[in-house]
């Protein structure tokens, strides 16, 4: 029973990293900017097919794949935000939120146009498995969790210990007040959606490998990141962290001690609740 | 008559000429039957613009409530085998009483958050419509729902294509005229002073919370009534029919057509249905046209198509 | 009589003697070359599409092998077939809408394709009082083929014929505790399980656990957890191909060391994609025979060849389902007589035999290749994964005139 549980947190612990990769992409655009960013599901999938293509194509490892994605992605990432959404910065939110579907629309038809219908997976070579008694880790998914949390700490030490971090939480707590002391708003969206890219194209990674990529994978992600932004605080950053943890290892727990049905339910559920008895989440400040 | 009134009169006048012969213009069935679906949507639009373009809170949970009102009004006539005209008639009441329980949780919260707890429970109504097999029949779905009157003689039969534009039609003008009525009301007025400043419509005694309830409640059941017209007329349904793509196809419509106006959702509506047919032609283009015919329309046509032709209406009479 | 009269006699019944000749041959001989459109409605497009490409493609493989052999001939008239697909996002609204455009817009009368439920069984619902044909492939919802349609025909058996015959093929295996997981939501896979279930229980053996997954979740490690903690002795994998790709992957990361059975289909590629070959070793697949070359004729191997040739991938098992519709219906027009009068191509496709360039393995009832239902039937067959390959290793004993009965007595 106990190595039951063991093994399902495990378990747990791989997903809830892959959530809070996406919830820590989100928050930062919609904490600091006001975005929901919706094609953020479907940019993270782009992310994953490309690095494919560069293992088919060119014979890459998942490593040297993935860090020739990254810099394309963020600049893909900065035109989104100054072509797509810096247009609509100023219409009602509604707008954004529209321009979002667009982007989803046009990301996942050029997936499908680019890579088909199947499911790809993007091959490792780790295929080990390190037992620990009854319980299983499997080498692939280790790596994926100690990455997650070198990221969430370089992402919190450049936010926390940089100028740049610092202008971006000066604007993201007053923006006329950051315009007086000088600093360039114009550059921070443009950070701002870098990083998000670079999350985003990590957790493409992620999933490529650990699972697949089909169409509809991101839309399904995007909003589980969604459910963990309201569980932990839309815009805070340690609340996408937790909050994706949590999700993960409630749904595992979910699925294995009471019904696999319903899995989902449960992501749902949670923002039903949440909203219910504490909307602005566990760690959130209070709505504005 | 002020040449204005005339002008709006004889628009009208065509409009109902139109709308009574088209079964008998349009040749080709195919593209009635896309206009049925299209009138449908009508409903749903006007319901979706209630909430959203008169009260400014945006709902993702249409779809999931079109689902309610279809499931209810086949169940009732398959299973219980009550005449369909009762069970239409019965479903934006019941989705009505689902969409309180709905509403309650969701209107404590404004903004990117309602939506997004809308949008959670459109996915618990769909997961349920799913799992819930032994009622709805899951993924496998519900077959043979009936036509209204179909045993009927003659005129009270709708089990013809044309008799069911006309009873479509006849639904969309009766949403559109009940809006109508409804945003020209003291409770309209209301609505768009909450749209407009919430914290200062309380602050001078309007009782937010009602008028919210009621406009979430009143588009909901709109949704439940137009998914009852859509399960008897495709006759067959099941839970992918009822997703949030279906309720973002109605925020979509709202939005392109003209948002907080009463011809704007059925624009939109039109657009909704009829563009991607014509995107066919480039079919494995379709999403990206469509993803870039938003964002452009977002851009460049905040207030909608509606509002873009009202201006080019006034051209000829704009002063210079 | 003079000359110039004869002359003119002569000359005239010459020219009517000649453009008789020519009429004669022009009509007789000379056989006029005409177009049939026929119609595909399938799901190109989203998740179905891993079942609907490889359907279309095996439609246009067969018109273009059926074109290039000269045509359908029909009466006097040689028909070449020209295909119009429309996309259904198996999807129920846009599949009305695809059929309802290929028969009132196109004038199309006989419809192919339909490798998903959800969209066949919306069409399904209209089809009836239309003049029009359907043909229905890959889609494996039982309620399809009991709705007592004479217009309709289906080329693949529903899920728990196959069900039946697998049951009893794992009890003989010595398997005494299974634990299932499977896409249990989904009806006709519920059914598959139902009478894998009624064989399965007679010969002592207990189902200790019954798991879902959905069609999009690739992650089965908690429902696997679970039922390793129940100590099975064999796992029956029932669902979709992609998640139970990884399921098979999974299991043998968590150190499931148990004999595994499927009813997934799904070719060697489709499964290499996610698992290693190692981690597929032994893994049985119960199912229709559909494409395995080693259990087929000679044709099965020549379509192999030329589908991985055109299309660059190796065609799905399901594919060579949309592949013979095209076959039924060329030998139905043909014996018909007509491609306008529907009744009479229905009444021939009903008395077919099994045409003789058909891929798949069917199993004739009475003779003929589809029963009362408008139900084929194919052979089940067990597969194993054996160094990278799914070997046929024997028939599983079927009995289609059984449930073809059975089948009847369930129209509502």
């Amino acid at each position: 029973m106990l190595a039951e549980l063991a093994q399902q947190i495990i378990n747990g612990l791989t997903i809830g990293g892959i959530y809070s990769l996406m919830a820590l992409g989100l928050t930062v655009v919609y904490g600091i900017l006001g975005i929901a960013h919706f094609a953020h599901g479907s940019f993270a999938m782009l992310g994953g097919y490309v690095i494919f293509f560069f293992f088919k194509k060119f014979g890459l490892s998942f490593f040297m794949a993935t860090a020739l994605a990254m810099p394309l992605g963020v600049v893909f990432g900065i035109m989104i935000e100054r072509f797509a959404y810096r247009p609509v910065r100023d219409a009602p939110p509604i707008n954004s939120f529209i321009i979002a579907l667009g982007l989803t629309m046009i990301i996942e038809g050029a997936n499908l146009l680019m890579f088909g219908a199947d499911q790809i997976v993007i091959p490792t070579t780790y295929h080990g498995v390190i037992n620990i008694g009854p319980v299983a880790i499997v080498e692939l998914r280790l790596y994926v969790v100690i990455t997650t949390i070198v990221l969430i700490l370089a992402m919190t030490a450049f936010i926390n210990r940089t100028s740049t971090g610092m202008a971006v939480r000066a604007v993201a707590q007053n923006r006329s007040a950051a315009i007086l002391m000088g600093i360039d708003v114009n550059r921070i969206p443009m950070i701002i959606f870098a990083v998000s890219s670079a999350l985003g194209i990590a957790a493409g990674a992620f999933v490529g490998s650990l699972f697949a990529i089909s169409p509809g994978v991101g839309e399904g992600l995007v909003v589980k990141g969604f459910a963990v932004l309201i569980l932990g605080g839309l815009g805070s950053i340690p609340g996408a962290i937790i909050g994706g943890i949590v999700l993960g290892v409630s749904e595992t727990l979910a699925a294995g001690f009471i019904s696999s049905s319903y899995k989902d339910v449960i992501a749902f559920l949670v923002m039903i609740f949440v909203m219910l008895f504490r909307p602005e989440g566990l760690l959130g400040r209070a709505q504005r | 008559m002020s040449t204005k009134g005339f002008r709006v009169a004889s628009i009208l006048f065509v409009l109902v000429i139109v709308l009574l012969t088209l079964p008998s213009m349009v040749k080709i069935p195919y593209y009635l039957h896309l206009t049925v679906l299209a009138l449908i949507w009508v409903v749903v639009a006007q319901g979706q613009n209630l909430i959203q373009g008169y009260t400014g809170y945006v709902s993702i949970a249409q779809g999931g409530f079109m689902g309610i009102g279809a499931y209810c009004s086949a169940l009732l006539s398959v299973k219980l085998g009550w005449t369909v005209w009762l069970t239409l008639s019965l479903s934006p009441i019941l989705t009505g009483i689902f969409a309180i329980l709905v509403g309650y949780p969701s209107l404590r919260v404004k903004g990117h958050y309602f939506a997004i707890v809308t949008l959670a429970f459109n996915m618990v109504i769909y997961i349920v419509l799913f799992n819930f097999r032994t009622l709805t029949g899951g993924e496998a779905g519900f077959t043979d729902i009936p036509r209204p009157g179909e045993f009927a003689v003659g005129a009270f039969n709708f089990s013809s294509l044309p008799s069911y534009y006309y009873l479509a039609v006849a639904a969309a003008i009766t949403a559109t005229v009940f809006c109508w009525l409804l945003v020209h009301s003291r409770v309209g007025r209301n609505l768009i002073a909450i749209r407009q400043n919430e914290a200062l419509a309380e602050a001078i005694g309007i009782a937010t919370w009602r008028y919210k309830l009621f406009s979430f409640v009143a588009s909901a059941s709109l949704a439940g009534f137009a998914g009852g017209l859509y399960a008897h007329f495709i006759r067959f349904i099941n839970p992918d029919t009822f997703t949030v793509a279906q309720s973002l196809n109605a925020i979509l419509a709202v939005i392109l057509g003209g948002s907080g106006t009463l011809t704007g959702p059925i624009v939109g509506s039109f657009v909704v249905v009829f563009l991607p047919e014509y995107l066919r032609i480039a079919d494995f283009f379709r999403l990206i046209v469509y993803g870039f015919i938003l964002i452009l329309a977002t851009i460049f046509m905040p207030r909608g198509i509606v509002s873009v032709v009202g201006k080019l209406a006034r051209w000829p009479t704009r002063s210079r | 009589m003079s000359t110039a009269f004869t002359k003119f006699k002569m000359t005239s019944i010459s020219i009517m003697l000649i453009a008789l000749t020519g009429l004669i041959f022009s009509n007789g001989v000379q056989a006029k070359e005409k177009e049939l459109v026929v119609g595909v409605s399938d799901t190109l497009t989203g998740g179905g599409a891993t079942y609907g490409m490889p359907q279309m493609n095996a439609i246009q493989l067969a018109v273009d092998d059926i074109n290039s052999g000269g045509g359908v001939k029909v009466s006097n008239d040689i028909y070449k077939l020209k295909v119009i697909a429309y996309d259904d996002q198996a999807n129920p609204t846009e599949a009305t809408n695809s059929v309802r455009k290929l028969i009132d817009r196109d004038g199309v009368k006989y419809i192919l394709g339909f490798c998903c439920s959800p969209s066949t069984s919306a069409v399904a619902s209209f089809i009836g009082r239309e003049n029009a044909v359907m043909l229905v492939g890959n889609a494996a919802e039982r309620t399809i083929t009991t709705r007592g349609l004479t217009n309709l025909f289906r080329t693949r058996p529903p899920a728990d014929y196959s069900g039946t015959a697998a049951g009893t093929f794992v009890a003989t295996k010595g398997v005494k505790r299974l634990g299932v997981i499977g896409a249990l939501d989904i009806a006709f896979y519920a059914l598959y399980l139902e009478a894998f279930e009624r064989e399965f229980l007679k010969t002592g053996g207990q189902i200790i656990a019954k798991e879902t997954f959905s069609l999009k979740d690739r992650d089965m490690t908690p429902q696997l957890t679970k039922v390793r903690a129940m100590n099975p002795d064999a796992l029956l994998v029932i669902g979709y191909i992609e998640p139970a790709a990884f399921v098979y992957r999974q299991s043998i990361e968590l150190g499931m060391n148990v004999q595994r059975f499927g009813f997934t289909s799904g070719n060697e590629e489709q499964f290499l994609t996610v698992a290693t070959s190692e981690q597929m070793e032994g893994v049985w697949d119960l199912r229709p025979t559909e494409l395995t070359l080693e259990a087929l004729k000679d044709n099965a191997k020549v379509y192999h060849k030329v589908y991985t040739d055109k299309f660059g991938k190796t065609p799905a098992p399901m594919s060579p389902y949309a592949y013979d519709q095209v076959y039924v219906l060329k030998h139905a027009l043909e014996k018909a007589g007509t491609v306008d009068d529907t009744k009479k191509v229905i009444a021939e496709i009903s008395k077919s035999p099994v045409p003789a360039e058909a891929i798949m393995k069917y199993l004739p009832i009475e003779g003929k290749m589809f029963d009362k239902n408008g139900q084929a039937y194919t052979s089940n067959s067990a597969f194993q994964w054996q160094k990278g390959k799914w070997r046929y290793i024997a028939d599983l004993p079927s009995d289609p005139a059984a449930y073809s009965v059975y089948l009847h007595s369930l129209r509502n």
